[in-house]
C-alpha cells in the first residue's frame, strides 16, 4: 500500500492541515481566497472520484453526476424548504451515497471496462437532462439562483460570515471539509477496507478466490466515492451560490476533474489533490483563452497517460523500490 | 464420510463450441493427495476453476462435504474451505508480499495487527520472510507461486487445488517446495489436489491419480497404477522411466 500512500501520509495530511491553518495570516486579496476555495472543494471532488476509478481500479465516467446530485439536492432544498445548509450540505452526500448504490448495481454485472464507462457516463448525461427538464423547480439551464449561502457561525466573541463578499468564511468550510475528508478516507483506506479494494483492483479473481465479497465491497467503495463527492458538490453551491444543469454536470465538469485525477495521479492518495491545485490555478491563470482551456486539458490528459502514467504523485522516487533481483533460472514449464 | 468429501458429478463446461470439460465425475477423498495429469489444453484448469467457482459449469454438480456448491460464488466457497493457487500467478502489484496474504485474513474479519502477524507465519512457512515489505510486482515466477501458496494456506482451507506450483521454480528450490506441501498434508491434514507436469514431483507426492485428456477421464486410481497405463506413459514417457 506504500506506493498508493506515500511513506508518512497522516503526516502529509498535517502539513497540508498547517499550511491551510497558516493562508487567512497571509496578506492575500480575496480573489486568492476564492481560487484556493474553488482548489479545496475540487480536491474534495477528484479524491471521492478516485476511489472507484483509481484505488478500486473501475473506470468510472459518471461522477460529475454525484456532484451534481450532492449540489443540487442540499440548494433545492435548503431553498424550498428553509432547511440551513449546514444540514442540507449532509443530505446532499446522503442522497448521492444512494444513488451511487444505486448505479454500482448493474456495473457490478459489467466485467468490460469500456462499458462501465459507457455505462456511467450516459447515468451523468441523464442526470444533466433530467436537473434541466425539470424547469419548475430547478428553472433548467436559466441557472437556479437564490441558493442560501451558509449561516453565520459565532465562535467565542466573533462571528463568521458565509457567501458573497465574504472569501474567508468560506475557504475555511472549505479546508475543514478538506482536512476531514482526507482524513477520514485515509482511515478508510489504511484499514482493511483499502486492503481489499486495492487486492481487487489488482486481481479480482485472486481477491474473490481469498474470500472477498466483491459485490458488498464494490457497493461500498461506490457509496462512499458518492458521498464524498456530493458533499464537495452541496459545499460548492452554497458557495458559487448559482447552479446550471451543464456547469456542474457537463462534460466541462466530466474533462477538468479526469484532467485533475490524471495529471496528479490515478490511485495515489495525495494525486487528485496535486491534479486539483495545479489545474485549479492554471485555469485561472488561462482564464482568457475561453474554451481553449478544454483543448489544454484534454492535450494534459493525453500527453500524462502516455509519459507520465503514475502523475505527480508518481514522479517523487519511491523510496521503497528496489532494484529487481535477478529472477534465478526456472526449470522447464513442459 | 470421505467419500463425500469432494464429488465432481458429470461435469461439463463448454466455452462457446469447445468442450474443456465432458461429463466429468471423479470423488476425493478427504486427507489424501491427488494428482490431475494430462497433456496441454486437457481441461485440468478448468477443473480447479469449475471447483472453486472461477466458471459456471455447463451441466453437472460439484459437492464439498455433502453440499452442492455448484452455483455458489468463488468467495463463498473459499469461506467453505476451498483454496487454489493459479497456474498463471496473480499476485496484488501493488501489495506488498505481507499485504497480498493479509487481504485473505482480513476479509474473515481479523483486523490490520492481527492479520499482519498471523500473515507473517505463512509468508515465513513458504519462504519469503526476507520479501516480506517488497511489493509483490518485484517477485520472480518462482516466487510468485509461493506468494500464491501462502495466500491460499491464509484461507484456512480444507482443499487445496495447485496448479502448477513448480512451474517456474528454480530446480535447486523445488525439493524443498515439495517438502513444505508434505507438511500441509501431514501437519494441517489439508487435502491437496496437484495439476503438475513432472512425474518425478508427482511419483513423490501423490496418492491417487486423475487422467484427464480432451477434457475427459481416461482413467483413475492410485498414483503408480495410473502412472503405469498405456495412455499416459506414452506422454509422460521420458519421466516415468528417468523416474524408474
Ligand atoms: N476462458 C476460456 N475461454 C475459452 N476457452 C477456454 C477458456 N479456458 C480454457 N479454455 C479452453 O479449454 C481447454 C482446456 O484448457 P485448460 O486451461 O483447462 O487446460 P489445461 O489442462 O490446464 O492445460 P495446460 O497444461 O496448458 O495448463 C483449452 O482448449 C482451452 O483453450
Ligand atoms: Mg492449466
Amino acid at each position: 500500500m506504500l506506493e498508493v500512500f506515500g511513506g508518512h501520509p497522516y503526516r502529509a495530511i498535517l502539513v497540508w492541515t498547517l499550511m491551510l491553518l497558516v493562508v487567512p495570516f497571509l496578506p492575500l486579496d480575496d480573489y486568492v481566497l476564492h481560487i484556493l476555495t474553488l482548489f479545496l472543494i475540487f480536491a474534495v471532488f477528484a479524491t471521492g472520484w478516485n476511489l472507484t476509478l483509481g484505488i478500486l481500479g473501475l473506470k468510472t465516467l459518471g461522477h460529475h453526476a454525484f456532484f451534481a446530485i450532492g449540489a443540487y439536492a442540499s440548494a433545492l432544498v435548503s431553498h424550498y424548504f428553509g432547511i440551513s445548509p449546514w444540514i442540507t450540505i449532509w443530505l446532499g452526500a446522503i442522497i448521492a451515497a444512494i444513488a451511487g448504490i444505486v448505479i454500482g448495481f448493474p456495473i457490478l454485472r459489467i466485467r468490460s471496462m469500456p462499458h462501465v464507462a459507457i455505462v456511467t457516463l450516459a447515468f451523468a448525461e441523464i442526470v444533466r437532462l433530467v436537473l434541466s427538464n425539470l424547469k419548475e423547480i430547478t428553472r433548467g439551464e436559466l441557472g437556479f439562483w437564490g441558493i442560501p449561502p451558509f449561516d453565520p457561525i459565532s465562535i467565542g466573541g466573533t462571528t463568521i460570515q458565509f457567501g458573497l463578499g465574504n472569501a474567508f468564511g468560506s475557504f475555511a468550510v472549505a479546508a475543514v471539509m478538506f482536512v476531514g475528508v482526507h482524513l477520514l478516507l485515509l482511515m478508510l483506506l489504511k484499514s482493511r477496507s483499502g486492503l481489499t479494494f486495492l487486492a481487487i483492483r489488482d486481481g479480482e479473481a485472486a481477491a474473490e478466490s481469498l474470500g472477498v465479497k466483491l459485490a458488498a465491497w464494490k457497493l461500498f467503495a461506490f457509496g462512499v466515492s458518492a458521498a464524498i463527492v456530493g458533499l464537495s458538490g452541496a459545499v460548492y453551491a452554497h458557495y458559487v451560490l448559482i447552479l446550471t444543469p451543464s456547469s456542474v454536470a457537463g462534460p466541462d465538469m466530466l474533462i477538468s476533474l479526469l484532467a485533475m485525477i490524471i495529471v496528479g495521479g490515478v490511485g495515489r492518495f495525495f494525486g487528485p489533490i496535486y491534479g486539483a491545485l495545479l489545474l485549479t490555478v492554471s485555469s485561472e491563470l488561462l482564464r482568457d483563452f475561453g474554451d481553449y482551456r478544454m483543448l489544454l486539458y484534454g492535450a494534459l490528459i493525453v500527453v500524462f497517460v502516455f509519459v507520465a502514467p503514475t502523475g505527480i504523485a508518481g514522479l517523487k522516487p519511491a523510496s521503497w523500490r528496489k532494484p529487481r533481483e535477478s529472477a534465478s533460472q526456472p526449470a522447464e514449464a513442459t | 464420510m470421505a467419500a463425500d468429501f469432494l464429488r465432481v458429478e458429470q461435469l461439463t463446461v463448454a466455452f462457446g463450441g469447445i468442450f474443456a470439460l465432458k461429463d466429468v465425475s471423479l470423488s476425493i477423498d478427504e486427507g489424501r493427495t491427488t494428482a490431475i495429469l494430462g497433456p496441454n489444453g486437457a481441461g485440468k484448469t478448468t477443473l480447479f476453476n469449475a471447483i472453486s467457482g472461477a466458471v459456471r459449469p455447463t451441466a453437472g454438480k460439484i459437492r464439498f462435504l455433502g453440499e452442492d456448491v455448484s452455483t455458489k460464488s468463488p468467495s463463498s466457497r473459499c469461506h467453505s474451505g476451498i483454496a487454489r493457487t493459479f497456474q498463471i500467478t496473480q499476485p496484488f502489484g501493488s501489495l506488498s508480499v505481507i499485504e497480498n496474504v493479509m487481504v485473505a485474513l482480513a476479509t474473515k474479519g481479523a483486523s490490520m495487527a492481527e492479520a499482519r502477524r498471523e500473515a507473517a507465519t505463512y509468508v515465513e512457512f513458504v519462504g519469503l520472510s526476507a520479501k516480506a515489505e517488497d511489493p509483490a510486482r518485484v517477485l520472480s515466477t518462482g516466487q510468485r507461486k509461493r506468494l500464491e501458496l501462502a495466500r491460499a494456506l491464509a484461507t484456512h482451507p480444507r482443499l487445496l487445488l495447485l496448479d502448477e506450483v513448480t512451474g517456474g521454480v528454480d530446480r535447486p528450490s523445488i525439493p524443498e517446495l515439495l517438502s513444505l506441501i508434505r507438511r500441509l498434508r501431514e501437519e494441517r491434514r489439508i487435502t491437496i489436489v496437484v495439476v503438475e507436469h513432472n512425474m518425478e514431483v508427482l511419483l513423490d507426492l501423490a496418492d491417487d491419480a486423475v487422467f484427464l485428456n480432451r477434457g475427459e477421464v481416461v482413467v483413475t486410481g492410485g498414483m503408480q497404477e495410473v502412472a503405469g497405463h498405456e495412455a499416459v506413459r506414452s506422454i509422460y514417457l521420458g519421466d516415468i522411466d528417468a523416474a524408474a
